[in-house]
């Protein structure tokens, strides 16, 4: 992994296998390159550590209830109390070690007293990791000053007085310290010895969007089902707007009394927290739910939640045709009916080749980027693939004077062009193609071109699509 | 009814035009133009070399551009007569003046003060509004132009094939009739061909700063605005062919030519109403006289009557005196200058006091450089110390004006790194591929490209995307990509520069310069005069000033150079060369002993002969084996013993191998010029084996033997980059004699004077104290009580002065600070708190603890430091001047600090150590590896096997050497220089980028005094130096690495010898060669 600093790439971290060869952290990756010309380099972002360290705290939970992330590199257990449940603190620390290693990281820890003495033994300790009650101090003496989370000015400065190891100062009058180095260096010494005081904030876990409603009897009606899952949504809309979100997608399962499991899924076009809309969306299909013998357990479930845009919260919306959504909301029930796939919404994309010019939204509040092109006509209907037909044209660039389409054969009476439209030679190569707007005898208008430059020996003509 | 192209942007429009001018020239020509108008935008910098392109072939241009402003459309301006174009350039002019470099801002109320005699084309929106009509505010802007510039404008109209092409022209035409403005047809030419579409679309993506797949609609729809043929452009206006008609109009009031500028010097250079000539007469007998006394030799006499009648029938007084001026200024203000370049090594250059090579000594004669029949102007570079070359240029822009002098500009052009990158990042591909493609560059050889060779990246000649990049960045390669300055080329003019050619802000404060390059104002007869910048100057005149303090001499360069002194000449065959000027490097000391010179010529020969020229085309050995003579001298013809005399038969200079293709080949000495000038351009086109064949051809034909031809060829395609010509070396050759004659004398005072001129040359700090105090010049620490800011001197106890190291040495100090410190100083401190109170800032005062300059009141480095970092809650007020000490402090003992730990620090904090040399602290083990110290490789006979080791000072892989690094490196005992050949280098590449303290197993190779160690093996000992402080890190404070060093290896791989570097279309003629620091 590699940064910009101060205009060069410089290595923010190295795996095992590179610092091996010769590659760690501070180098010029240039250099890096010298020595090591196949070595791989990714580009280090800022803020990337913080969501991998939050998943690894999390699945540290099974260990201790407070787990704190440290950054940039660390994570800070407290295990007063959970050590026992694995048969000790070696075994403990074994077991977390073996498993985070099993998944790949390069991992070092230590158990102490204060967090200042497991922070300095899990990066500078070369004896045990785990350091007895009441050791910590002696642990901390042959640890260098770095050991106490240091600036790096004050680092520096200790090394230029000789001062390389925590005893060499540790002692010394605290006056004689503090004038030299500040309040920082106490502080730091005082948590390492547990003098000091440090508090920890504990990371939150996510709860799944999940919510179970188990029933005194088998349900076996469809009313049944229906007020199961009426209250579950009641319970789950209830969070979801609580914490601004909405639901795009939901599964409702149903287990069987005879362990066979029913389930039925819906999606929205719009995140969405609307207990009745959804119900509405689930009803449709709880008839595919074959109760059987009866259902004991209902479990609804949001695997995909979305925040919900702000100017949903106004108390009521008074446009007609402009509410949003009520319009997806009918969406979702169309689509419901006859399948989304069935129901495009198009946007404009930049670009000039007339099949790139459009594209398909993917939901209902994606904006278009760009304002639709509004200086060059483009058909109302365009084709997919664009149709050959038959033409006479005068050369060099006219319009054609005929053209038969589908067996129909169409006088052209008026017509504009060429528009030239090069092909996107990084996507594709090929043939230009001219435009033409032409309208026939009953004032029909159509949008043909000719592939090819008029003077090229085959050109094709096609139709591509036809205005309104 | 014929029709001109008025709207053309080449690439001198800054990532818009994807064609050079001279392209656009030759396609304009193959289709039948005669004319053709070159329209920049708010820059003429193009419009030289389409001039100069359109003559060869018959054309004429239209030297016009395109005028795009702040608050209003855009306009074309076509100036109709010289005066008229004096007023596009002022108009130009003040758009730059105002604003950084790089931008032109322009307004309409500028055009209107301005556009006397000019023709304007308004260029209409591209796009008509949603009603097919254009924009009301169009309209008006239409109107209000019209109003101002009558019937001297006219409404641009081009047909690109946007599909309302018929609605866009009629519309126009209802304009050009409502508003009487009548209607022109352009075609706004972005690239000479269709095909150079895509590069077009790249450029626009680097502009925009997006790739090319999410450029959208910031690209052109089509391929049309390519140069048409006549007959299609009639074709296309057939429905308006008043419009084609009209360019004719434009066309022919457009009798303008750049060829009519005319270039004149400045009033100033003469006085009492005299002629220039007149002026140069006088000024060189005069000079006559004050050296050579009353009586002028004969022979000298001759000379000056011959080269006076030479410049008056060429012309060239005033260029003379131009030069004589701006070095008399030098002269007044004490700045040490000299002059080089064909034209400064004669005799009346000495006599002006340009040169101080004394041509009476030195034949050189001036015929050999200047003659009628090779037509090129006079050259002088002049160089000044470059601490104060600031101050001549602006007394050239003090006494000429701004207005009417400027410094010439240098068209940066895209190369094969920048290429790669910008369109690479266009095409989309990924930094790190990026990265690879850059330094990969040499192996995508066409034999890469037909899956002959692989590469070690791994790319893929079959990649259609990858071979797109590629294509498209060879033709971007040579691209115009800014307009930088020239390092010091003046253009002086009686005149306002202005009428000339646009001025324009340089990024540095207070310089202005020109938008034309130095080919463009030769092209046009403009002349110019070089001030460049040299540290060795610098280095020289502070040895002067301290020689004249301690010793009380006044020396000067034409004094030492008077007689060659065999002491001097004995100590450079020695190659005792440390730090002198040129002769330094480790090539060229490994060139001295073998060289042994002599006299004043032989160190022009050796300044010559370590050049890239004369090594690749073989011509380094044949000379030493003739001048020690191993091998007979003798000439390959009788015609060629001439200008072969005195090189003993080896073409070593530049004029010499000219010279061989006029004489043996038949050139016409245009000709000549021409191969030389051209060579990197026909590099590129491909055209060098026909210019190989003419050379090759005609010496066979005058009985030269083939292969003796074929070197002469190679070694003038070695001078097309670096060569090195006679006369520049003769130049820096005296400046060899001087600063060697410095250090053979007054080795005090050249260490002195050299680390006071830092940074230059090739060694660091430390090499220099280590050098002087070899030669016995006692070198004493910094010290808050003696230093200043500068090295000093100190009284003479034997045979030197004492060197006072500055505090200049110590990392992290400023020059004010410690000004104040020495002139607080009075009888001297006694404490760390009085230096407090003298104003010394706690940084500062850190700093000199780190530096160790405390001694003299007893503290070592750690105890001043751990008084200093208490200092920031000392005592004030009343209590001022007390002790910081509290009582219960007294009892803190530091831990002592080790000679090696000091040493460390030491290098950490000043770059050196007088205490001990780093390597002596590992010796003992090293000696339990069986290394010899480096001093004992004197001793050594050829070829026995040895280990040595020491710190690495330079690493060197120079294009020349096929692959070969050479290195050095330093223990406390001395140098040596390590040779690794190609394929161990691979081997060791790991080691010998990574290593500090380098040792390696070799064989010893001796030649007379030269020695090197060829090496089969190499390891890392850095650890080693980990055990010199109790602290844990490597000790990066011990890198010893010289500036020359040459570790990141992107650089070396493009000084392969298998780079097939891409030339650019026109590149600098001695890159590298002249402005040497």
């Amino acid at each position: 992994m590699a940064a910009p600093e101060r205009g060069r790439m410089v290595i923010k971290a190295a795996s095992i296998t590179a610092q091996n060869k010769g590659i760690d952290t501070g180098m010029v990756v240039a250099d890096c390159r010298a020595i090591l010309p196949e070595l791989k380099v990714f580009d280090d972002e800022p803020g990337q550590m913080v969501p991998l360290l939050n998943a690894i705290g999390e699945w540290c939970l099974r260990y201790t209830p407070i787990v704190a992330i440290d950054l940039p590199e660390g994570l800070i257990l407290d295990v007063s109390g959970c050590t026992h449940l694995w048969g000790g603190e070696k075994e403990y620390l074994k077991d977390i070690l073996n498993r985070l290693r099993t998944f790949g990281y390069d991992i070092r820890a230590s158990i102490a007293d204060t967090i200042g003495a497991a922070w300095a033994v899990s990066r500078f300790g070369q004896v045990s990791p785990i350091i007895e009650p009441g050791n910590h101090i002696a642990a901390l003496l042959q640890l260098p000053a770095a050991a106490l989370r240091l600036d790096a000015a004050i680092l520096t400065r200790l090394d230029k007085l000789g001062l390389y190891q925590i005893n060499s100062f540790i002692k010394m009058p605290r006056t004689a310290l503090r004038r030299r180095f500040g309040q920082e260096l106490l502080n730091r010494l005082d948590q390492a010895t547990g003098q000091g005081i440090e508090i920890l904030e504990p990371i939150q876990p996510v709860l799944p969007y999940q919510e179970r409603l188990p029933s005194l009897e088998p349900i076996r009606t469809a009313p049944g089902i229906e007020i199961a899952l009426r209250r579950l949504l009641e319970v789950l809309c209830n969070r979801l707007s609580k914490e601004g979100k909405g639901l795009r997608k939901g599964i409702f399962k149903g287990y069987r009394i005879d362990g066979h499991l029913e389930q039925i899924e819906i999606g929205t076009n719009k995140a969405s927290n609307n207990i009745e809309h959804l119900f509405s969306l689930f009803k449709l299909k709880i008839e595919t739910i074959t109760p059987a013998l009866g259902i004991e357990l209902f479990i609804l479930e949001a695997p995909l939640v979305e925040e919900v845009p702000a100017e949903q919260e106004s108390l009521w919306n008074i446009s007609g045709s402009g509410d949003e959504t009520a319009i997806a909301e009918l969406l979702d029930r169309i689509a419901g009916k006859v399948g989304s796939e069935t129901i495009h919404r198009y946007l404009p994309a930049e670009h000039y080749w007339p099949e790139r010019s459009i594209k398909i939204a993917s939901s209902l509040q994606e904006k278009p980027l760009i304002d639709w092109r509004v200086d060059q006509r483009r058909p109302v209907n365009l084709l997919r693939k664009p149709e050959e037909i038959e033409v006479s044209v005068p050369l060099p660039d006219y319009p054609p004077l005929l053209f038969r389409y589908k067996g129909i054969l169409h006088q052209i009476k008026k017509a504009d062009g060429p528009e030239r439209i090069e092909q996107e030679w990084w996507l594709q190569q090929g043939l230009h193609r001219d435009y033409y707007q032409v309208e026939d005898e009953y004032g029909v208008r159509y949008w043909l071109f000719r592939s090819g430059h008029y003077n090229d020996e085959e050109t094709k003509w096609f139709i591509h699509g036809f205005f309104a | 009814m014929s029709y001109t192209e008025l709207q053309v942007t080449t690439n001198f429009t800054f990532l818009r035009g994807g064609s050079h001018p001279e392209e656009m020239i030759e396609r304009a020509a193959g289709l039948g133009h005669r004319k053709i108008a070159i329209t920049d935008r708010n820059t003429l910098a193009g419009i030289v070399r389409a001039h100069v392109a359109a003559k060869k072939l018959n054309m004429q241009i239209i030297p016009s551009c395109r005028l795009d402003l702040l608050d209003g459309p855009s306009l074309l301006a076509y100036p109709t007569s010289r005066d008229a174009y004096s007023r596009l350039s002022g108009l130009l002019t003040e758009g730059n003046i105002r604003t950084e470099k790089g931008k032109c801002e322009l307004y309409k109320a500028d055009v209107y003060r301005y556009a006397a005699g000019i023709k304007f084309i308004l260029i209409p929106p591209e796009t008509l509004n949603i009603h097919f009509d254009f924009e009301p505010e169009f309209k008006a802007a239409l109107q209000e132009y019209r109003n101002a510039l009558g019937t001297e404008l006219y409404l641009g109209a081009i047909r690109s094939y946007q599909g309302d092409d018929s609605k866009r022209l009629f519309r126009l035409n209802e304009l050009s009739i409502q508003y009487d403005v009548p209607m022109i047809a352009t075609n706004d030419i972005h690239y000479h061909e269709r095909e150079r579409r895509e590069l077009q679309d790249i450029l626009t993506c680097i502009r925009e700063k997006c790739t090319i797949y999410n450029a959208g609609f910031r690209l052109h729809q089509n391929a049309e605005r390519y140069l048409k043929p006549i007959t299609e452009m009639q074709r296309l206006f057939r429905l308006y062919p008043d419009a084609i008609a009209r360019t004719q109009e434009i066309a022919d009031a457009c009798r303008f030519s750049l060829d009519s500028l005319e270039y004149v010097y400045p009033k100033e250079i003469t006085s009492e109403g005299r002629t220039p000539q007149q002026e140069l007469v006088l000024l060189t007998w005069q000079g006559a006289q004050e050296r050579f006394g009353e009586n002028v030799p004969e022979r000298i006499k001759e000379a000056i009557i011959e080269e006076l009648t030479f410049m008056e029938r060429k012309n060239y007084a005033s260029y003379f005196l131009t030069v004589y001026d701006i070095v008399r200024f030098g002269r007044s203000r004490n700045i040490l200058c000299q002059g080089r370049g064909s034209a400064a090594n004669s005799v009346v250059c000495y006599c002006l006091g340009v040169t101080s090579v004394d041509p009476t000594k030195f034949k050189l004669l001036f015929a050999r450089f200047m003659s009628d029949a090779r037509d090129e102007p006079p050259d002088i570079d002049v160089d000044f110390e470059h601490e104060r070359r600031e101050e001549v240029m602006q007394y050239i822009y003090n006494k000429y004006g701004r207005d009417r002098a400027g410094i010439v500009a240098t068209v940066t052009q895209v190369h094969w790194k920048g290429a790669i990158r910008d369109v690479g990042k266009a095409m989309g591909l990924s930094v790190d591929a990026l990265d690879k493609l850059s330094k990969s560059g040499y192996e995508l050889t066409p034999e890469w490209l037909e899956g002959l060779t692989g590469s070690s990246e791994g790319f893929d000649p079959k990649d259609p995307h990858l071979i797109k990049t590629l294509q498209l960045t060879q033709q971007y390669i040579g691209f115009p990509r800014q307009l930088g300055q020239h390092t010091g080329g003046f253009v002086i003019t009686r005149g306002k520069l202005s009428d000339l050619c646009p001025i324009l802000n340089a990024r540095m404060e207070n310089r202005t310069n020109i938008e034309w390059n130095k080919d463009d104002i030769e092209a046009l007869g403009f002349l110019k005069v070089d001030v460049l910048a040299l540290g060795m100057l610098t280095c020289i005149r502070k040895a002067f000033d301290l020689a004249k303090a301690h010793y009380g001499l006044d020396l000067t360069l034409a004094k030492i150079n008077e007689k060659d002194d065999p002491k001097v000449y004995e100590m450079i065959s020695h190659a005792d060369t440390l730090g002198v000027f040129q002769i330094e490097s480790r090539a060229q000391m490994s060139m001295l002993p073998r060289l042994r010179p002599n006299k004043f010529y032989d160190l022009v020969i050796e300044v010559a002969i370590v050049r890239p020229g004369p090594i690749q085309g073989d011509m380094v050995h044949p000379y030493l084996r003739r001048r020690n003579g191993e091998e007979p001298v003798e000439y390959p013809s009788e015609e060629l013993k001439g200008i072969l005399g005195r090189t003993l038969g080896v073409p070593l200079f530049q004029e010499q191998a000219m010279e061989i293709a006029i004489v043996g080949a038949g050139f016409t000495p245009a000709e000549a010029d021409g191969l030389r000038r051209s060579m990197a351009t026909f590099k590129a086109k491909g055209l060098v084996t026909q210019y190989e064949k003419k050379l090759v051809d005609g010496m066979m034909a005058k009985g030269y033997k083939e292969e003796y031809a074929r070197r002469v060829f190679k070694q003038l395609e070695g001078f097309g980059s670096y060569g090195f010509p006679e006369s520049h070396a003769a130049s820096f050759a005296l400046l060899v004699y001087v600063s060697c004659w410095l250090k053979c004398y007054y080795p005090d005072v050249f260490a002195a004077a050299l680390l006071n001129s830092m940074p230059m040359g090739f060694y660091q700090p430390a090499q220099i104290v280590i050098d002087a105090k070899k030669h016995g010049v006692q070198i004493n620490p910094i010290d808050i009580n003696y230093s200043a800011w500068d090295n000093l001197l100190e009284g003479k106890n034997e045979k030197y002065c004492a060197l006072r190291l500055g505090f200049r040495q110590i990392k992290g100090l400023k020059e004010e600070e410690m000004q104040t410190l020495v002139s607080a100083r009075g009888k001297g401190y006694s404490s760390i708190p009085s230096l407090m109170e003298a104003g010394i800032s706690l940084t500062a005062l850190e700093r000199l603890a780190d530096g160790d300059a405390f001694r003299s009141i007893g503290m070592d480095r750690r105890k001043a430091l751990w008084e200093v970092s208490a200092l920031a809650d000392r005592p004030i007020g009343m209590f001022e001047g007390q002790t910081a000490h509290s009582p219960e402090e007294s009892e803190i003992q530091l831990p002592e600090m080790s000679l090696s730990e000091h040493v460390v620090q030491d290098y950490s904090s000043t770059a050196l150590s007088l205490k001990a040399h780093p390597v002596s602290f590992v010796r003992e083990k090293l000696q339990m590896l069986r290394v010899t110290p480096l001093a004992s490789l004197a001793h050594c006979t050829d070829g026995i096997p040895i280990k040595v080791a020491g710190l690495v000072l330079v690493r060197q892989r120079p294009g020349t050497a096929s692959g070969v690094c050479f290195i050095t490196i330093e223990d406390e005992t001395g140098f040596a220089n390590l040779v690794v050949f190609g394929k161990l280098f691979d081997k060791f590449r790991k080691e010998i980028n990574r290593s500090r303290l380098l040792m390696v197993e070799g064989k010893v190779q001796r030649e007379g005094e030269v020695i090197h160690v060829v090496v089969r093996h190499c390891h890392d000992l850095s650890p080693l130096l980990r055990d010199m402080t109790q602290s844990d890190q490597e000790q990066t404070a011990l890198i010893t690495s010289s500036r020359a060093d040459e570790k990141d290896t992107d650089n070396y791989q493009n000084k392969d010898h298998r780079v097939k570097q891409p030339k650019a279309v026109q590149v600098e003629l001695f890159p590298g060669g002249r402005n040497f620091k």
